[in-house]
């Protein structure tokens, strides 16, 4: 007789998720963390495919409280098409308004396909830094504060603790997060996206790593970076952007770009 | 002899067109691989949504290493498997290609544009992608 090198398990439907994470942990019981309130419940998916609004997620989908899907964790683990939230996107709102959402769609498929051409360059850099930096100038850890939550700048450690206790942040927050690990901390860009795969529930290493080397710059012609006038101008009351409390993030873009990149060259 | 399905991370529902190219009878399994979990750095909650997402799907679930427990549980049968850019999928399904008889089945494409469109700029991919993007396709709506 051969020994089975598996065992079966039958995953059941709990109410709560903590009753999931029980019967996970029983399964697997390394893993670390909490249960999100975010749930894989196809219902719940069902409720936000019909109220999906294109038109307004166009008007309002930069701000952190905007008309945004939540959908991405479903999507990455191919609960969902593409196609088929295109389909009834454009069947909601025509052509026209659902442009904008439709683009944000392609975005995924862009990344995916960039994934499917060239799989293992995925933690590669693309291009060379336009920061001024090179490699060896960025941090090969994530600093302890950032993985606590405790960096002393109010917004980014709201940031940090919603990623952390929830798998899913807002991309305008993500794009806050990736600028101020790489940029203000000078952390290399495939250590953040590490710690942002180890959290998302959509942790995707295309959409994800992708999207950090377009902050980073090693897929984008400048670095992406941002000010506390740009975080209060897309917040909602909920997030701290008084000036005292982000001290580090505020000032002119001029003023940050001269203290954050000091020795890159001006764009011809 | 019916088909096996491997349903991994990528393709979690029951209507991916990989259960119509394994044809009638086929059974569909997952596999908890802690191994894979914990190299990709996987914390608790996206266990658990993938948990929660499986507990919604008629399939047999295994817990064990993915390559090995392909190799046994398969036990001759042709094997299908929704197509993936995951390198270490590709790697396994590579290496059970040697012995068994796979397929690979991609996923209802959002747009559809020549294989070696321009990728190096989004923006220049939208132009190209564009109108298929805002073209709906005639699959099912729910
Ligand atoms: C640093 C950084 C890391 C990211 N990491 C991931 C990741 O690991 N996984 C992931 O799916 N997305 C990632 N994104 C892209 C984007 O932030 C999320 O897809 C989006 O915020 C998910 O929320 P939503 O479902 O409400 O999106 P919506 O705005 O409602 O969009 C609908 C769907 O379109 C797709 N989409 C929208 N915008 C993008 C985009 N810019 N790139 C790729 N797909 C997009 C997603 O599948 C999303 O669910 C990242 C972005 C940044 C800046």
């Amino acid at each position: 007789m051969t020994h089975n090198p598996y065992t079966t398990f039958t995953p059941v439907k709990t109410t709560k998720s903590y009753e999931s994470a029980v019967a996970v942990k029983a399964l697997s019981p390394w893993a670390d963390g909490e249960a999100s309130p975010i749930r894989g419940d196809i219902h719940q998916m069902q409720d936000v495919l019909s109220a999906l609004d294109p038109l307004s997620y166009s008007r309002t989908r930069n701000h952190l409280g905007g008309a945004v899907t939540q959908l991405s964790p479903f999507i990455r683990h191919g609960a969902l098409t593409l196609d088929h939230v295109r389909n009834l996107a454009i069947e909601r709102a025509g052509k026209k308004d659902a442009e904008k959402f439709v683009q944000q769609l392609t975005w995924r498929d862009y990344w995916q396909r960039l994934y499917r051409r060239n799989p293992d360059m995925i933690w590669d850099d693309v291009e060379a830094y336009k920061t001024g930096f090179s490699p060896n100038d960025y941090a090969d850890e994530l600093p302890e504060d950032v993985l606590n939550a405790q960096t002393g700048t109010a917004c980014i450690d709201q940031f940090l603790e919603q990623l952390m206790s929830t798998g899913w942040i807002h991309n305008h927050a993500r794009l806050y997060l990736a600028a101020y690990i790489c940029h203000w901390r000078r952390v290399k860009w495939q250590v953040g996206a590490k710690f942002f795969l180890t959290h998302l529930l959509d942790g995707d290493p295309a959409s994800n790593n992708l999207s950090w080397q377009w902050v980073a710059s090693t897929f984008s012609h400048k670095p992406y970076f941002f000010n506390l006038d740009n975080v209060a101008k897309y917040s909602g009351a909920d997030i701290n952007t008084k000036f005292n409390a982000n001290k580090d993030i505020a000032g002119s873009y001029e003023a940050l770009a001269e203290r954050l990149f000091p020795y890159m060259e001006p764009r011809r | 002899m019916s088909a096996m399905i491997w349903l991994h991370e990528d393709a979690l529902r029951s209507d991916h067109p990989v259960f119509k190219a394994a044809g009638e009878g086929a059974e569909a399994i997952f596999i908890w691989d802690d191994a894979y979990f914990q190299r990709e750095g996987y914390s608790l909650k996206r266990l658990v949504f993938i948990y929660e997402l499986l507990a919604d799907l008629n399939i047999t679930c295994l817990q064990g290493e993915t390559e090995q427990l392909l190799e046994s549980y398969a036990d001759g049968r042709s094997l299908f498997i929704p197509q993936t850019p995951n390198p270490l999928f590709k790697n396994i399904i590579d290496n059970l290609q040697k012995k068994h008889n796979v397929t690979t089945v991609p996923d209802i494409p959002l747009v559809i544009v020549p294989d070696d469109v321009d990728l190096r700029r989004f923006f220049r991919f939208w132009n190209k992608a564009k109108k298929s993007a805002l073209s709906p396709s005639t699959g099912p709506l729910l």
